[in-house]
């Protein structure tokens, strides 16, 4: 794929639409966040062309995990798709910052993160309350607390048998900025220190959000699995079912 | 709260399930937890629920990239690069 993208090399001044803000003001406007351990870019001897497929090459492998991230944030494939293409966009106008050899993936994520938050957040300001999303702390309670374990081994079964649709609605249910965290910790397996970068927050705070996320999603896929019928008989073992 | 089962370590070990299934424990704690675990069924239980969840998480939230959303990007890469980038020629 990027031997396509090889222009002669000498030929300088070709179609430059070089604005003559040097080199130091890439990309009008756009300045992702800086990662601090991860920019401080020495300047390497590649050539434009080597940077872009080197781009190419290292950065666009992530786009379906940067799509399904996408997915999660703004809930609809079309919103998704722009703020990916969004992210690759000011991802190559900053690649020069990147680092080689540092975390690049964890680079991405921050810059789609921001995006998000910058463009689409906005937008998105009133989001639909599902009923289901007020989980409160007393549900919470019940959960933490030890239960037999025949049920519990019953209400496992019930939620591996859930369809993923149950599991994406469950996770769009709950709060933002608790949805992230458990997906880049579920689903992309960053560590808290790499998620706290990503999203900006302290560990203690992706801790936090994790918790709450997690407990939340639990409540709900086992609603799910009651509302479907999968956990036949267990559920008035702790809880009015309604007549 | 106590784990109802008469075990000591029962809500430690509740506090810091997460930290646990996530790797962010060191060994020695963790090797603590493990120990726990293998005395204690409903904390047992309690882990594994939450490995559950958090492997449907894993298994139902990944997705593919439409096939031309790869190729707007890397249309617009192409298109960008020039505007980006001074040749290295340009500059000296």
């Amino acid at each position: 794929m990027a031997a396509t993208l090889a222009e002669p090399p000498t030929r300088p001044n070709r179609v430059l639409s070089w604005s003559g803000s040097g080199p130091g003001t890439t990309g009008g406007g756009v300045r992702p966040v800086p990662l601090s351990v991860m920019t401080q870019v020495p300047e390497t001897e590649e050539t434009v062309e080597e940077r872009t497929a080197r781009f190419e090459r290292d950065a666009l492998v992530f786009i379906d995990q940067l799509y399904s991230a996408a997915m999660r944030m703004t809930r609809n494939p079309h919103d998704a798709e722009d703020l990916v293409q969004e992210t690759y966009a000011k991802a190559f106008s900053a690649f020069h910052q990147f680092k080689a050899g540092t975390n690049l993936k964890a680079w991405l994520y921050r810059i789609l993160t921001n995006a998000f938050i910058n463009s689409y957040r906005k937008k998105q300001r009133q989001p639909i309350q599902d009923s289901r999303e007020q989980v409160e702390d007393w549900q919470l309670a019940r959960a933490e607390t030890h239960t037999s374990s025949g049920l519990k081994s019953a209400e496992m079964e019930a939620l591996e048998r859930l369809p993923d649709s149950d599991v994406k609605d469950a996770l769009q249910s709950i709060p933002e900025d608790f949805r992230l965290a458990v997906y880049l910790a579920d689903v992309e397996g960053f560590a808290y220190k790499e998620i706290a970068e990503i999203m900006g927050t302290p560990v203690g705070t992706v801790m936090s959000r994790l918790h709450r996320g997690r407990n939340q999603l639990r409540v709900l896929l086992g609603d799910y699995a009651r509302g479907r019928g999968l956990v036949r008989g267990q559920a008035d073992a702790h809880e009015e079912v309604a007549p | 709260m106590n784990g109802g089962n008469g075990h000591p370590g029962c809500q430690e070990i509740l506090e810091r399930v997460y930290l646990f299934i996530d790797n962010e424990l060191a060994g020695a704690d963790s090797a603590q937890i493990q120990g726990h675990l293998e005395e204690c069924a409903p904390c047992l239980h309690a882990v594994d629920m939450e490995r559950l969840v958090k492997s449907l998480v894993a298994r139902s939230c990944s997705e593919r990239a439409p096939v031309e959303l790869r190729q707007r990007v890397v249309f617009e890469l192409r298109q960008v690069q020039f505007d980006l980038y001074p040749r290295r020629f340009d500059i000296d």
